[in-house]
Formats: structure tokens, sequence, C-alpha cells
């Protein structure tokens, strides 16, 4: 729990954040937004004490944090920012370590750990003996997300840690950053100046301008009902279909409608399976679930016999996209239903675009 | 054939001049690291990036002066014999070592440095731990061209009394004989190879391997 009171930050005459209040609650993941300059970052490092604050109280977890010694504050707050700033002369296992090793842990307890946090991250465990300069821009950030969480932290503050990622990979990163929150339920201030990003990750949003906190509810609540026309600018023409976006593809997931084999069974004895059952898809997956390929047994016609058609490579989607992604890489796949998958890429059922349409039906008859 | 011949009959002359000359290139170089280093972490704590950034500017001007100057200087306050030598050495090579690790020590990305505070790493941590390891090659770089001026600049300080292989140099131009100047100034610089080849080594040691790998 974060609980800021009548915080204000002066650097010289400017006041970069003016009078604050803000309740941040236990296992939620808040999200800040605004303009350039707007004090979201000084409001993030007045948390950890790395900016001073000029008025006010700020308490962490029943504290107020000007009453602990800054170092053992941070050391029990995880920090992410957007250039990472990994060590680049230590392993990502050294980094990683890092906050371990200074809260003293001992050497199996911390193996153990980073075991662990790379398998959160979704990182290969060949990983750790690899030196940043090794690293994509996506597994930087991964890393850096592990290095925060080593030493398993109540809270997290994140600083635009996506920014600096090309869109595609941002989309996926954010996929699997909620598929860890969902698992792990820390308390998360998050950066962003992306209204989708904040609208896509957050429970709640704060949005500031020029210091001051303008709204601070749920995303539907903004979304549905902004303070002023600074939040309604910030949201965007098409509020409406943004809110669609808070609807995920895990909400619309099926359990049936299709059935699984191993993909080392033989095509003639899908086929044969699939017609008894009388199922029109079959996904064939590996022993470690992850999906290899689908089989569909199409429809006879008048004028077509009924055919069996192998796909080695189906698309597929997140259980964290939300409907609109789902929506377009239906249609971009020209498929009425696509696979769906977790973060470990495991299967875990599928989609069906006339679920969708339901949904928007729904939405546009209230608006 | 003469030189041979010289190096032959005053083979143990020369040896003792290498061993005075390595001792002096020894003991200076210890001092120059040390006490460069600690002047180089002193300006460059938060808050004294400013005193680091005049002392970047002092060390590149400095680097200029020749050594003959800082050895006539400290005769002219010192006096003469081992320990002026060694004096004016340490001074003199201290200027690469506090330059390379001033802005070494100083460029350190500042994203680094963030990250580093905001995980809960002392002052003290974050030099050691952190902005010196990270500053290693650079600082390195300055330690191994100390070595090969302090090398140089020793058999100058010959002339204020400093011994070794100087001597040779010297009291060869006087007497006008040319095997006993070349076998000076042949064995100074094969020392000076074969220190700046150990040092290399060493420093593809200590660096910390995840530094030394080329971006691909
Ligand atoms: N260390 C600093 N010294 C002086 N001004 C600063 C400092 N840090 C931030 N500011 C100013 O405070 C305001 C808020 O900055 P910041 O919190 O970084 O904004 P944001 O993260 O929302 O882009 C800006 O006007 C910025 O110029
Ligand atoms: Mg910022």
């Amino acid at each position: 729990m974060i609980e800021l009171t009548n915080v204000t930050k002066k650097f010289g005459n400017k006041i970069a954040v003016n009078n604050f209040s803000l309740h941040i609650e236990k296992g939620s993941l808040t999200m800040f937004i605004g303009p350039s300059g707007c004090g979201k970052t000084t409001t993030l490092r007045m948390i950890n004490r790395l900016t001073p604050f000029d008025k006010g109280n700020i308490i962490v977890n029943d504290t107020p944090i000007n009453d602990v010694n800054p170092v053992e504050l941070r050391r029990n707050i995880g920090y992410v920012i957007q250039e990472i700033g990994l060590f680049p002369h230590l392993t990502v296992f050294e980094n990683v370590a890092i906050v371990p090793r200074l809260l003293k842990w001992e050497q199996k307890k911390i193996e153990r750990r980073i075991e662990e946090i790379l398998e959160l991250v979704t990182l290969n465990q060949s990983f750790a003996q690899k030196y940043p300069l090794q690293l994509s821009g996506g597994e930087k950030q991964r890393v850096g997300l592990a290095r925060a969480l080593a030493a398993e932290p109540e809270i997290l503050l994140m600083d635009e840690p996506f920014g600096a990622i090309d869109p595609i990979n941002r989309l996926k990163l954010q996929d699997s950053f909620l598929e860890i929150q969902e698992e792990i339920k820390k308390t998360i201030v998050f950066v962003t100046h992306d209204i989708n990003e904040a609208i896509k990750l957050g429970d709640k949003i704060a949005i500031i301008n020029e210091g001051n906190l303008i709204q601070y509810d749920n995303v539907s609540k903004i979304l549905s009902d902004p303070a002023n026309e600074f939040v309604e600018n910030l949201l965007g023409q098409d509020r409406n279909i943004k809110a669609l976006s808070l609807k995920k593809a895990k909400d619309y997931v099926l359990k049936d409608g299709f059935i699984t084999v191993l993909d080392t069974e033989s095509r003639e004895s899908v086929e044969k399976k699939m017609k008894e059952k009388n199922i029109k898809i079959a996904f064939a997956l590996d022993e470690n679930n992850h999906l290899k390929s689908r089989f569909v047994l199409e429809k006879a016609t008048e004028t077509k016999k009924q055919k069996f058609i192998y796909n080695p490579a189906p698309w597929i989607i997140e259980r964290q996209n939300n409907i609109n992604e789902a929506l377009s890489k239906m249609l971009e796949a020209g498929e009425k239903q696509l696979p769906v998958v977790n973060r470990k890429k495991e299967f875990v059922g599928i989609i069906k675009l006339s679920n969708i349409f339901e949904e928007v039906n729904k939405k546009t008859n209230i608006s | 054939m003469n030189i041979l011949s010289f190096y032959l009959n005053n083979f143990g002359r020369i040896m003792s001049a290498l061993e005075v000359h390595i001792f002096i290139f020894l003991v200076a170089l210890t001092f120059s690291t040390v006490i460069g280093m600690a002047i180089s972490i002193f300006v460059t704590q938060e808050g004294r990036e400013k005193i680091g950034r005049i002392i970047l500017s002092v060390m590149g001007a400095a680097q200029s002066v020749p050594s003959l100057v800082i050895i006539a200087l400290i005769f002219i306050f010192v006096g003469i014999g081992v320990k002026p030598a060694i004096i004016a050495l340490v001074i003199y090579g201290l200027v690469p070592i506090v330059f390379n690790a001033t802005s070494g020590i100083l460029s350190v990305r500042p994203n680094i440095i963030e990250a580093g505070k905001g995980m809960g790493l002392t002052q003290n941590q974050l030099l050691w731990r952190v902005k010196i390891p990270i500053a290693l090659p650079v600082i390195m770089g300055g330690i191994r061209s100390s070595s090969t001026i302090i090398i140089g600049s020793a058999t100058v300080a010959a002339v204020i009394g400093g011994g070794g292989l100087g001597d040779f140099i010297f009291i060869g131009l006087k007497l006008q004989k040319p095997e006993m100047l070349i076998t000076g100034a042949i064995t100074v610089s094969l020392l000076a190879i074969i220190v700046d080849y150990i040092m290399a080594k060493i420093e593809k040691k200590v660096v910390s391997k995840g530094l030394q790998i080329k971006k691909t």
C-alpha cells in the first residue's frame, strides 16, 4: 500500500508536483499518464526517496518513508526504468542476484530464486550466463523486470519500461507482463505516456497534467466518465472502441468444440478420431502443451467432397490480447476461430468470432 | 658486433642497471596508481563532478608537458638522487592514470547509476561494484600508458642520479661510445615492450568478459 498526502515538489521556482494526494491499494496496478514533463517520474522517484519532496507525506506499508533509511527502503521496492540500466560487467545471473546478495541471502536460495524468476519472465535458463551486451531489447527488459522482482519486493515502480521497445515487441511484453502480474499480484505503479498501454494494463489510472492530479479512477470509470476536456482529449475520439479493449481474450476462451492430439499421432488416426466424434477442429500439441499444428475437417458441399486440412503453423491469440487484438488477428487470418495460448505458449483453448461479435453488439447497444 | 661484445663483456653491469630500472619503475607505478586512483575517486564522487571536469582538462594539458621539465623542477626543489627521481616519476606517471580513471568513472552511463541507486546500493557499493569495474578497461589503459611513460622517463631521470639504464645512455653520450648508448637504448625499449605485453595480459584478465564482448 502506498499513500501520498498533499505531496508537493519544487525544482527552484518550478512546481513539478502540486499538492498530490493518492491512495494506491495493495496488489493493484496503477498507471500514471500525462504529457511529458507533467511530473510522473518525479512522483515515482519520491516514493523510493530518489527525489526528496518538499511538503506532505508519503507512507509505504504503514510507515512514513522519511522514517526509513533510503537504502533499506529501496531494497524493498523494485525499480525498473526505461533504459533498464543493466550492469554490463555482470552476467544476467549476477545482475538479477544484486538485491538478494545485498540482503545477504544464502547462495542456494539465490540460485533457486533466479531459476524461478527467469522462468517467470519466460527467459530460458541458458540466459543466466549471458552478458547484457548479448541480449536483445526485449530480453534486456525481461531481465530488468526479473532483477526488480528478484528479492520479492511487495512494491514495484516502473518508469516507461516498454517505451523504447518497438510496437510489436511492446505488445508482446505487455501481454506477458499482465500474465506475470496475474501470478504475483504486486502493488505496481507504472508510468506511461501511451494511453492504450494505460488502458490495457491498468486497474486504475492516474491522469496528471502540469503537476496536478486530474483524475484517478478505475479504467472503465475513466473511459465512461472523463472528468474534463483534458481527459477526453487524452482518451481520444474512439473511447468506445477503447472500452472494448478492456475485455481480454482470456474472458472468451472456450474449452470445447475441438479436440487435442499429440503431435506424434498420424494424420490418418487424427482424421478418424475427428470423424468419430464429429468434431471439425483438432490441435496437435507436444509433451509441453505447446501448439504445433492444426487439423480442420471441412464440411462437404454439393460440389465438393469433405476435405481434411493440415495446417503446420496456425495463427494464435495470447490470453492477454484484448478483443481488438483478437479480432484483428482473426480478420487477418480469415478464420472464424483461433487457438489461444498463455505466456508460456501453452495451449489453453479457442476463441470464436461469434462470441466477440456478441460483445461488440452489447457495447454498441449501451452507448 | 661491437654491441654484442659490449653486451657480453658488461653483462653484469647491464643486469644490475636493469634491476635498478625495474625497481624504480615498480615503486613509481605503485605510488602513481594508488595516489592517482585516490584522486580520481575523490573528484568523481557525486556532487563533485565539476571538480572532476576541471581535473580532466588540467590532466589533458599536463600530458603535453615534457618529462624533463618535471625532472628539472624536482631537481630544483628536492635535489639529487634516487628519491627525487622516483618522486618526479610518480608525479609524471600520475597524469595518464588520473586522466583515464576520472574520465572512465565519469562516463559510466547515468541510467546504470540510477538503476544501482534504485536497487539500494550505497555510494561505496556503487563505486567499487559498479563504477570502477565498468571503467576498468579505461583505467587499465591509463595504467598501461603510465608504465610506458615511467620506464621511458626513468631513463631521463638518470640525469638527477636516478641510476638505471639511463646511465648507459648518458655516459655513452659523454664518452662518445655508441655501443654503450645503443645497448642502454635497446634494453630500455625491450623492457618497455615486455612490460606493456604483461600489462595487456593483466588487463584482459581483470576486465569483465561482459565488457570485452564485441557487439554484433
Ligand atoms: N532534477 C531536476 N532538476 C530540475 N528540474 C527537474 C528535475 N527533474 C525534473 N524536473 C522538472 O520537473 C518537471 C517534471 O519532470 P518529470 O517528473 O521528469 O516529468 P515526466 O516524467 O512526467 O515527463 C519537468 O518540468 C522537469 O523539467
Ligand atoms: Mg519521465
